[in-house]
């Protein structure tokens, strides 16, 4: 047997041929089953390949950030599906981390009312199958009263077909793109408080120049819709109710915040978690240290208590990320067209199911992927120099 | 701020833990420049009261004066009592995401409001005093531990405190690096720091201390200067832990 595997050459080439032979069984086995596939189909009458995606679609698809229409090819419908499952993949973690971190602080703070109502959520939350609460959601929100009798909060209609918002007439392109906008400046805002090379940066400090390009977003954003509104409407219409038809404003499609919901109260009960567990690793010395030196207990907290337990945090918090990214597909139980619905319909219309599930797979593993390696390249940024936890360069 | 107060007051000072009593009635006044050195068996409160004089511990009973300010729970006292009183622990507590130089700005900066500027030649000023300038731009965990206890010094006194604690700061240290450490000491206190430290390196005692301190069982035993507290101890229990630690 010693004898059978014993290979010349030292051990690293022994395991670089392993791999080599491993790697071309692989492809080959892979290489066989799409040859055998494809005549298979062939022999059904089945064509194979991606020449489905310049054809019009032909139906529709019941929320699109991007302008989409019936006439518009499989492609875009793609391409539009994938937006939204960002979209609903940036509301979602950000209001859940916005939550988590509350319930977490809630949780871990020396008021008991808080902390018994931050537990509470947390059991409550964690504890019920996330389709279930994405369905209560979807039940509350279309038994809501129908458009004629909206309820009105601040200016804003409330109503079985969604909630309708008091804003400015932009098209939905721009209304993208200002959001994307939006979401630029944040996220260079966080690589620069990230960054090294920004530590020292003078005279603008770190928070300064991160606060500015978070503010450039949003001046973008503004621009953009200041530069393509329709000049014939007022700055902000208000939706108003004409008998079961609503004007004006911007709608938020029950479809589309009863997932938004459902991934950010479920998720922020597992990033309170993070959060708390976060909290608890920071050494109590290093806080005693800054409350000797004299710091405020707000100054404690954000620049000792938080920094070190976010450091804690960012492996989990990653992890977590992407378990609710692929959370979005469950859009597809109330109808929310995500990228997983786009192909599902796609499929059902055009038959070219291996491909489109290629499509999907790929996808969404380049969604989760580049969010992986956002986090872990965070993770690097922030590690402790000198640190044995430090990952090599 | 009273500025002709003795440093620190301390009188029928009382803490427990639970039903436990860490301090039973301490009265303890130091004087401005004066040093200090509290010695004791492990658990007989050396800790817990000097964490009373900086309040990291609340005392339950007595009265806590610190340069005529008396610790009565305001916010306001508090404030004020920090920024006077460095103290500088056994496990260092740097905090491991800023160099050395940030650690030892960010309390200036964020308490005293110095400009950056003068905040880092400030901070310059005390990492050459211990020695180890060249290490600025390092992060705590790239250094010794010697090392990181010098910069410990140094972050405490950057904020200029008119009192010093130690509380062990030489206890989690290789025997090799408690000489750097203790030199450092030594040099702070002939220059006239006020200085309360818990210590069982009985030569740093000998060498600079006005006044030994023997505590046991959260009460204050015995207190002398070093010559007659080592020479002549009045307490068997005072006698009895000088034999443990001297070694004979
Ligand atoms: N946070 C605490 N909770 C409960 N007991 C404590 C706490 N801190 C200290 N003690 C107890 O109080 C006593 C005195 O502790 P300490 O002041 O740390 O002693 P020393 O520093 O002299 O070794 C010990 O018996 C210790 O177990
Ligand atoms: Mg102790």
């Amino acid at each position: 047997m010693a004898r059978l595997l014993s290979f010349p050459g030292t051990r690293r080439q022994r395991e670089l041929a392993l791999q080599a032979v491993f790697l071309s069984a692989l492809a080959a086995l892979v290489l066989g089953a799409a040859l055998t596939a494809r005549e298979r189909l062939a022999a059904q009458g089945l064509t194979s390949g991606f020449g489905f995606l310049r054809k019009a679609t032909g139906w529709e698809i019941n929320f699109a950030l991007l302008p989409t229409t019936t006439a518009d090819p499989y492609w875009w419908y793609l391409l539009s599906g994938l937006v939204n499952t960002l979209f609903m993949g940036a509301v979602g973690l950000s209001g859940a981390f916005a939550l988590g971190l509350l319930v977490g602080l809630m949780r871990s703070g020396r008021n008991p009312a808080a902390r018994l109502l931050g537990t509470l959520y947390v059991e409550l939350f964690r504890n019920l199958p996330i389709i279930l609460q994405l369905f209560f959601w979807y039940a509350v929100a279309t038994a809501l009263p129908n458009p004629r009798q909206s309820i009105e909060i601040g200016g804003a209609l409330v109503n079985a077909r969604g909630i309708y918002l008091p804003g400015p007439e932009i098209g939905r392109g721009i209304a993208a793109l200002s959001a994307l906008a939006i979401l630029a400046g944040a996220g260079l805002a966080v690589g620069i408080l990230a960054a090294r090379r920004f530590r020292r940066a003078a005279p603008l400090r770190r928070q300064s120049l991160a606060a500015l390009s978070l503010a450039a977003g949003f001046a973008v954003a503004a621009g953009l819709a200041l530069a393509f509104r329709d000049p014939a409407t007022p700055w902000i219409t208000h939706p108003r109710a004409e008998g079961l038809r609503i004007t004006g404003g911007w709608r938020i499609q029950p479809e589309f915040y009863a997932l938004a919901l459902t991934i950010i109260t479920y998720g922020a009960a597992y990033v309170g978690e993070i959060v708390r567990g976060g909290l608890k690793a920071v050494p109590r010395g290093q806080i005693e240290a800054a409350a000797a030196l004299g710091l405020t207990a707000w100054q404690r907290f954000s620049r000792v208590t938080m920094p070190l337990a976010f450091r804690a945090m960012l492996p989990m918090l990653a992890n977590q990320s992407v378990w609710l990214m692929k959370a979005t597909t469950l859009g597809i139980a109330v109808g929310f067209s995500d990228f997983f619905m786009v192909v599902a319909g796609s499929i059902n219309h055009s038959g070219q199911t291996l491909e489109l599930i290629g499509i999907l797979m790929a996808g969404f593993l380049a969604i989760n992927l580049t969010l992986a390696a956002l986090m872990n390249r965070l993770d690097r940024a922030l590690s402790l120099e000198g640190s044995s936890m430090r990952p090599r360069r | 701020m009273d500025r002709t107060a003795p440093a620190i007051e301390i009188t029928g000072l009382h803490k427990s833990y639970g039903g436990f009593q860490a301090l039973r009635g301490i009265d303890l006044t130091v004087a401005r420049g004066e040093r200090v050195v509290v010695c004791g068996p492990s658990g007989s409160g050396k800790s817990t009261m000097i964490r009373c004089i900086n309040q990291l511990e609340e005392h339950d009973s007595g009265t806590i004066r610190v340069l005529g300010t008396v610790l009565d729970g305001r916010l306001a006292s508090l404030d004020e009592i920090r920024r006077e009183v460095g103290m500088v622990f056994q496990q260092f507590n740097l905090f491991p995401h800023m160099t050395v130089l940030e650690n030892c700005t960010l309390a200036p900066m964020l308490v005293r409001r110095l400009p950056r500027a003068e905040a880092e030649a400030t901070a310059m000023r005390f990492l050459e005093k211990v020695r180890i300038p060249e290490q600025a731009q390092k992060y705590p965990a790239q250094l010794s531990g010697g090392q990181q206890q010098r910069v410990a010094i140094a972050r405490a006194l950057c904020m200029e405190p008119q009192i010093m604690l130690f509380d062990e700061p030489t206890s989690a240290l290789d025997p090799e690096m408690i000489a750097e450490v203790l030199d450092v000491m030594v040099t702070l206190a002939q220059e006239g720091m006020t200085m309360v430290c818990v210590t069982h390196e009985m030569g740093f005692a000998r060498k600079v201390a006005d006044r030994v301190i023997f505590m046991d069982r959260g009460e204050i035993i015995e207190a002398a200067p070093p010559g007659q507290f080592f020479s002549a101890p009045q307490n068997d229990r005072t006698r009895q832990f000088l034999s443990q630690v001297l070694g004979h």
